[in-house]
């Protein structure tokens, strides 16, 4: 009997062994339910730079602030409220809306009591995943590593009145119904003023502008065919998220259809499609894009920078960039967008970017920037 | 009759099966499983039977889809009684069928090992496991429970048979098999590993040596007669063995066929979704409870003298093991085992099934246990034991509303569904993003069709193939995998005729904003918005090879059904022969024996 409860025991604590030697390997689940912690003691210390930004990730990932708030140093002087609404986000932007999914660090500097790690931050997102990079200052306190954290500036603006000037329209139908698309009114008068086919690093890409050459506001859909040699449509997509669906008139705007997967070089011919249909629309919340300049970030990608500038007095919550990219002779060669996950608050600028592929980075002799916006309740 | 004496006998079968009825009668008569993750699934899935019960395929989930993925009996009998009692409380009745069966299974299995004493103890611990109370109220796991339930009940005909060569014995165990498999495949198929294998290995012993010495002096452990005696012995074992398992191998392949055929066309080759009952318990406190604490409940104290007591006997010793290995399965990824013995399956399978099947093969042993202690301490065991039950079904009730996996609150989907039935709207397709479980009962009872779907291994289309996630209306728990997913579907909007989105969660809001999509309608309060986009064409039927062929409707509708009336024929027309105990009689001395 001893033997087999023996046998029965061992191996059970060697599986279990094994298992948290391997918990690497195992998928983690759901990223909605990733709240639990681990058993006490089974946490490593933060004897290590590296551990310690992997164990305040963890912490975030689960949101169990307590924790990772207290593996910040004492000199960090940022309260407990301020450092999860910079993990948290807040009035409704993007951050409000995101999940931490994973992160790749890598050492910048170290020594025996200072050290730099920048950590490569992967966010899920509802409008798809997005990369963070932040770097981590960690001092060494009482034998364990705590993060530095910074205390960031809040931009202060002064009480004022915003006077609203902007242009609206509205659509009135006979029944009351049929607000949005007014099915019984001629389509406004858009068209295609560009277009051009490039392989990208995922497939191809067909991009270019569309222009609302109408005296009212348009909904706008721009959808391409792949066709071979032999007149079989390959594949169709259209522009997604990556055109301003809503033009005002005479409003220009970049669209960007991908094709995942496919060479053109197998491509004979592309149909383009665009619909478009009568909608309500206003000229608020006014967003200037200011400071453009194409430029590296800190992992040496070529990114077109800039600042968004909120001119209305209400906030966005969630701000969309989408970049054209021209050469020399005025052609489309690129289109970009990118999401800005801070909110624009009224009055307030914040920073933007967007990834320009390295092939054509050269090529590149101007561009043209829109802003597409989300606002709560608005929809 | 005193306490004491009371405590020596064996509790009737029909007390215990009353005593699950009064536990969980109530419980499924409130409709307490209505909120649990399956059940909208197993209705939804009844709900095409009770008006196609020849055409399983479904076009109401993934632009169409074969319901022969999935194994029929139990949505059947809910099609059945649904022409009475309607579709919900047609799935009550299943559930409590299967509930009411399970300690009858589990006592007659439980015999296989201990006495009628110890093996009613088992039984009526059985009612209140927590890990059943967690697959029928939380998971709303009805297949696995009903197939588990019908195995159980199996397995001591298949005893029978390989050990006394009864043939009525092999006739009832090959019916409740087939029955057992047209309820639930992937029960029978892991059943055989750890319920098969420890009953045939018992049965080897106990040919081997009728009467194992070592356990004689064990009051509890059951002991065969001397004149017991195993018909051909080892070897008459094995080919009774071989000959069961090659019927019921044969009569599985055709009741399924339809199932076999749909899997050979479309083998699982989706992106594997992950699940947190695969996870590492130790790494993570909340999965921890909600797979391991719950359904074990008060039975954790119990595993102890549970491990003593199977090590102790040599006849519990093939139980013991079974236990064990299913124990270790039920921790998911806690260790490596499984993964190393199930390769790519442990990436499609779900682990909780397997803690349910390591308490059901605790439980005679349990009843070893149970019988020591109520000898020794009489009412304060009894007392002790009873809280112990009831707070472990307690805890486990008590956690559908405390655990954090729990379906977002039941919302009022019945102005989706109306909206979706008017004015021509069920000509487009429509997914909703938030709802959960609730997608099922708008597919029910909508007339429109859905490119989501809350099954996974029925799906098809690459949109939902390759990512990696589950549904859609969950797309946002599995991160960045089920956006892309999310995202891919509405790119392709216009290809499926894809025009309404009902979203019960603004966290979608954004996506929907910015691919082009326009609320149209608020529902329940704001609850619920619908969602439309303009350049959508009405939905077209998307061809698939997956359609299964009429005669494969035909066999799907009438053979698992007609085992489940096959069992319970065998069951009324050749019921088990009450073994005669011989009375206990006190030694006399006899003074002039008869000579013939």
């Amino acid at each position: 009997m001893k033997t087999i409860l023996t046998i029965i025991v061992v191996a059970t604590v060697v599986l279990v062994a094994v298992g948290l030697l391997g918990a690497g390997q195992t998928k983690s689940g759901t990223i909605g339910f990733a709240n639990g912690s681990a058993l006490p003691g089974l946490t490593p210390k933060a004897d290590t730079p590296e551990q310690a930004v992997t164990n305040l990730l963890n912490d975030v990932q689960k949101r169990r602030w307590d924790a990772a708030y207290g593996a910040l140093s004492k000199t960090s002087g940022v309260d407990e409220e301020t450092f999860r609404e910079e993990w948290q986000g807040s009035n409704g932007s993007l951050r409000t809306f995101s999940n931490l999914e994973g992160s790749e660090l890598r050492p910048v500097h170290a020594t025996n009591d200072d050290a730099q790690i920048r950590a490569r931050l992967r966010w899920t997102t509802p409008v798809g995943p997005i990369e963070d990079v932040r770097d981590f200052r960690l001092i060494r306190e009482g034998g364990l590593w705590k993060v530095v954290w910074p205390k960031q500036q809040v931009a202060n603006v002064p009480a004022q009145v915003v006077p609203v000037t902007y242009l609206r329209w509205d659509l009135v139908s006979g029944d009351g119904k049929d607000e949005w698309g007014a099915r019984n009114i001629d389509p406004p008068h858009v068209r295609i003023v560009s277009m051009n086919a490039v392989n990208s690093a995922e497939g191809s890409a067909v991009m270019g502008e569309v222009v609302n050459e109408d005296t009212v506001p348009a909904f706008v859909n721009v959808g391409a065919t792949l066709v071979d040699g032999g007149g079989n449509p390959i594949d169709d997509e259209n522009s997604f998220d990556k055109i301003d669906h809503v033009l005002l008139p005479k409003q220009i705007t970049p669209y960007r259809i991908d094709f995942p997967g496919i060479d053109l070089s197998k491509v004979k011919n592309v149909r383009m499609d665009i619909k478009a249909s009568l909608v309500p629309a206003s000229a608020d919340p006014v967003i200037g894009v200011m400071n453009q300049k194409i430029d590296a970030d800190v992992q040496g990608r070529s990114v077109l920078r800039g600042e968004l500038l909120n001119q209305s007095g209400q906030t966005v919550n969630i701000p969309h960039v989408i970049a054209s990219f021209y050469d020399n002779n005025g052609k489309v060669i690129w289109v970009s967008d990118g999401y800005v996950d801070r909110a624009l608050l009224p009055e307030t600028s914040e920073p933007f970017s967007v990834d320009i592929p390295r092939s054509l980075a050269g090529k590149v002799q101007s561009f043209h920037v829109v802003v597409n916006q989300y606002s709560l309740g608005k929809s | 009759m005193s306490t004491a004496e009371s405590y020596s006998r064996p509790i009737p079968l029909f007390a215990i099966v009353l005593v699950a009825l009064a536990v969980h009668g109530p419980l499924l008569f409130m409709q307490l499983p209505a909120g649990s993750f399956d059940t909208n699934f197993h209705i939804f899935f009844a709900s095409h039977y009770a008006s196609h019960w020849f055409d399983p395929w479904n076009v109401k989930w993934f632009a169409g889809f074969s319901q022969t993925t999935y194994p029929p009996l139990t949505h059947q009998w809910i099609a059945l009684l649904s022409n009475v009692v309607g579709l919900k409380m047609g799935y009550m009745l299943v559930q409590l069928i299967a509930v009411m069966l399970l300690p009858v299974g589990v006592f007659r299995f439980a015999k296989i090992w201990v006495n009628e004493r110890a093996a009613s103890y088992a039984a009526l611990a059985s009612v209140f496991l927590g890990a059943l109370a967690f697959l029928v109220y939380q998971a709303g796991q009805l297949a696995t429970v009903t197939s588990t339930a019908l195995y159980l009940n199996a397995l001591p005909y298949l005893y029978e048979w390989i050990t006394t060569a009864s043939g009525r014995s092999f006739l009832k165990g090959v019916a409740v098999s087939w029955t057992a498999a047209a309820a639930h495949h992937v029960t029978l198929i892991f059943g055989v590993l750890f319920f098969a294998l420890p009953v045939l290995w018992v049965a080897i012993l106990d040919a081997r040596e009728p009467v194992v010495e070592a356990d004689a002096h064990d009051p509890d452990v059951r002991v065969r007669d001397e004149g017991e005696r195993v018909p051909g012995a080892v070897r008459g074992v094995l080919l009774r063995t071989g000959a069961f398992a090659l019927i019921v191998g044969l009569g599985i392949g055709l009741v399924l066929a339809p199932y076999w055929l749909s899997i050979l066309r479309h083998p699982v080759r989706q992106m594997p979704i992950p699940h947190d009952s695969r996870s590492n318990f130790l790494l993570n406190s909340t999965t921890a409870i909600n797979y391991f604490v719950i359904p074990y409940g008060a039975l954790l104290l119990g595993i102890p003298f549970i491990l003593v007591r199977g090590a102790r006997a040599r006849r519990l010793r093939p139980l013991l093991f079974g236990f064990w290995l299913a124990f270790i399965f039920g921790l998911g990824g806690t260790t490596p085992l499984p993964r190393w013995l199930l390769g790519r399956a442990f990436e499609i399978l779900t682990f909780e099934r397997f803690t349910f099947w390591a308490t059901l093969l605790a439980m005679p042993l349990l009843g070893a246990v149970a019988v020591s202690l109520l000898d020794r301490f009489a009412s304060k065991a009894a007392a002790a034991m009873a809280l112990a039950a009831v707070a472990t079904v307690g805890a486990a009730l008590w956690w559908l509303n405390a655990n954090p996996y729990r379906p977002t609150a039941i919302v009022d989907v019945n102005p989706v569904i109306a909206f979706l039935n008017r004015d021509g709207h069920d000509s487009y397709r429509y997914i909703t993003l938030g709802l959960g479980s609730e997608l099922a009962q708008v597919s029910t009872y909508t007339n429109a069709t859905s490119v989501d779907g809350d099954y996974n291994s029925a799906r098809l289309l690459p949109e939902m193939t390759n990512y990696g996630s589950a549904q859609l209306t969950n797309a946002k728990f599995y991160g960045s995998a089920g956006m892309a997913s999310l995202r891919a579907m509405l790119e392709h909007a216009s290809r499926y005729g894809l025009k309404f989105v009902f979203v019960h969660d603004s966290y979608y809001e954004p996506l929907l904003t910015f691919a082009g999509w326009r609320k149209i309608e608020t529902f329940d309060n704001g609850e619920i918005t619908a969602w439309s986009k303009d350049d959508v064409p009405p939905a077209h039927t998307i061809s698939s090879d997956a359609m299964p062929a009429p005669w494969e409707g035909v066999l799907w509708g009438t053979l698992p059904m007609g085992v489940s009336f096959l069992a319970i024929f065998l069951e009324l027309w050749l019921p088990e022969r009450r073994r005669v105990v011989a009375p206990v009689g006190v030694p006399v001395h006899v003074r002039q024996p008869y000579v013939a």
